[in-house]
């Protein structure tokens, strides 16, 4: 049976190739994009672990990753959130990009984070160190790495790494997480504070300022209703509760997937429209065959049966290929920017076999219309037609 | 039990709004098991609409086919597949093999149709071929026959569900005398070897000379009926020049 599909589809090897190729370019978009949205999922998820874990205040107008260099508030504003009924720990950070020039990053940029290391001891415990240890009340001088970011810069616990011109020994080095810390460069509040006020020298020193606060809360506590409390009691700030903080991240991972449901539906359109008209053709052109098979003895289902298999055999075909293609580019990709220590791609079941069976699907569902007219031939007519 | 009856079979079509054409005008015949006989006439006479009422492909306006006693009558199509399947055989003018397959998947079609068992099916696929001595040609594609070869396939395509009734439609239009003889002649053997009714259109004189029965239509309606004794086959003769 499938002989026999395989050698009609091969009788128009042309038609053939061009139908079964414009699935392939369908399919190759959608398993590179597939790949793309799995690694951002990765992301999100440990950016989801690492925001969560604590409620981010930052000046009005200021993000997820901090103020910005542009905004921060005094430290006096740690103390009025310390005061909120349910906040644990306070903590007074400062979030610098790595490099003053970085404008644009896949994921999570490379952050330096200062915090307050007699306090953030809740905090941290939530990071997985690998090699070395934590960051301990005290420290100057010394900074825990991110796997991505220890990589890049080429860090090894007890060397040093230079940090916006300075020397800070590696104390520690973060299990990978495949998201957000494995950028991040944790420091002590102190020495992120003599960076920024390097990078900004027009502010007045002395001010103690801070450029985020992180806020636990006690145990038992509802933080959505704490951060509440917070944007109540405290002025000039926004808290971004953990529910808050998830929502922000989902949303940067919606509008992706958003993209990615579009490709797919385009693919669907043109994919779906060529393999039915690929597939009327061959119904007008084998008319007489399916008259004479109806002859000897062929039913309606039989018929119907081969042209449906037909259609999705050009979508298996097409699924195959286009999904192979695409994992062989997202497999060089990944390889040209490993110098980089970057991964733009990632690789699930879902996106070996997801763009296979789409397009399988699809290729069954195009083939509905033109094996039912195949199906419906009167024998006679059929049989009279050249 | 007669194999096949005619009963005042008409097939109607309307051509245009007003005029109706009377392909085939109230018929009525009966054929036994085993009769070799010819249906001839002019074009347009409503052969070959006859053949295709017979072989259930077609449905009559009115009137009633039998076939081996069953009434065709008001049958849906699951139901006329079924007849095509399991009685009838049909030989076509331009043969009608399916160019993807060899002769070997082309004869064994109709059992798959008939969901015959895989080793049963191959059996009586070889069977088939060798009744039309073309075992030697089963791996051949139809385009790498001869256009007799082609319809000796056919033949045996038509013979492998053991059909009680084979119709042939000119089965020899497209073949030299030669052929044309040496077909006449596989199918009056298998005729008289497997007792099957074979009903053959035809407007060559010579091919209808050769059977035992000639219906000679005109205008949809039987002008004669004749029996007669067959000429005899010489097929490898040169014709004279």
């Amino acid at each position: 049976m499938l002989k026999v599909i395989l050698r009609n589809m091969w009788r128009r090897k042309a038609r053939t190739f061009l139908t079964v190729f414009g699935i392939v370019v369908g399919i190759f978009a959608l398993t590179v994009l597939g790949g793309l949205s799995a690694r951002l999922t990765q992301q999100v998820k440990g950016a989801k672990s690492w925001f969560t874990n604590s409620i981010s205040i930052v000046p009005t107008g200021g993000s997820l990753f901090g103020g910005g260099e542009n905004q921060f508030f005094t430290l006096s504003k740690v103390q009025e959130v310390q005061n909120v009924p349910g906040v644990k720990e306070a903590i007074a950070g400062i979030g610098l990009l790595v490099k003053s020039s970085q404008t644009f990053s896949f994921g999570a940029p490379d952050l330096i984070i200062g915090l307050d290391l007699s306090r953030s001891q809740d905090l941290l415990k939530q990071l997985h160190v690998d090699k070395g240890r934590g960051l301990t009340s005290g420290d100057r001088g010394k900074v825990l790495l991110g796997s991505t970011l220890a990589n890049k810069l080429g860090a090894q616990v007890g060397g040093t790494v230079d940090l916006r011109g300075r020397q800070f020994e590696v104390v520690g080095i973060l299990q990978p997480t495949l998201a957000a810390p494995d950028t991040f460069a944790f420091v002590s509040y102190k020495d992120a504070l003599e960076l920024f006020f390097k990078a900004n020298p027009f502010i007045t020193r002395g001010q103690p300022i801070t450029s985020v606060i992180y806020a636990t809360w006690d145990k038992g506590a509802n933080p959505e209703v704490v951060s509440n409390r917070i944007s109540k009691q405290v002025s000039g700030v926004r808290v971004i509760s953990p529910k808050e903080a998830e929502k922000q991240i989902s949303q940067f991972s919606l509008i992706f997937n958003a993209i990615l449901f579009g490709i797919a539906f385009i693919a669907l359109v043109v994919g779906g429209l060529s393999i039915i008209n690929t597939m009327v053709m061959s119904v007008s052109e084998r008319t007489k065959e399916i008259g004479l098979k109806r002859a000897i003895g062929a039913d309606t289902r039989t018929i119907l049966g081969e042209y449906l298999l037909e259609s999705s055999v050009i979508g298996l075909l097409g699924g195959l290929i286009g999904m192979g293609v695409g994992l062989l580019a997202i497999l060089l990709l990944n390889d040209a920017t490993k110098s980089n220590n970057v991964t733009v791609f990632a690789i699930s079941w879902l996106v070996v076999v997801g763009p296979v069976i789409f397009a399988t699907v699809l290729g069954t569902l195009a083939g509905i219309f033109p094996a039912l007219r195949a199906s419906r031939l009167r024998p006679v007519e059929s049989l009279r037609e050249d | 039990m007669a194999n096949v009856v005619l009963e005042n079979l008409a097939k109607i079509y309307a051509e245009g709004d007003t005029e109706e054409v009377r392909a085939v005008n109230g018929i009525n015949l009966s054929v036994e098991k085993g009769e070799f006989l010819a249906i001839v006439g002019p074009s347009g006479s409503g052969k070959s609409t006859l053949l295709n009422l017979i072989g259930c492909l077609d449905v009559p306006t009115s009137g009633h086919v039998f076939i081996d006693g069953v009434d065709t009558q008001g049958l849906n199509e699951k139901e006329l597949t079924r007849i095509r399947r399991e009685k009838v055989g049909f030989v076509f003018q331009d043969f009608n093999l399916l160019p993807v397959l060899n002769a070997f998947e082309n004869v064994i079609l109709p059992l798959r149709y008939l969901k015959v068992a895989g080793h049963e099916r191959e059996r009586r696929a070889k069977e088939a071929l060798d009744l039309v001595s073309l075992s030697n040609r089963s791996k051949s594609r139809p385009s790498q026959l001869s256009g007799g070869e082609r319809q000796r396939v056919a033949i045996a395509r038509a013979l492998i569900t053991n059909p009680s009734l084979v119709l042939a439609d000119e089965p020899t239009g497209e073949l030299d005398t030669v052929n044309t003889c040496r077909i006449i002649e596989v199918m009056r053997e298998l005729n008289d070897k497997l007792n099957q009714t074979f009903a053959i259109v035809t407007h060559d004189p010579m091919v209808a000379g050769y059977t035992r029965r000639i219906v000679t239509l005109r205008d949809g309606s039987v002008e004669s009926d004749l029996s007669q004794q067959p000429a005899d086959l010489h097929c490898d003769d040169k014709p004279s020049i």
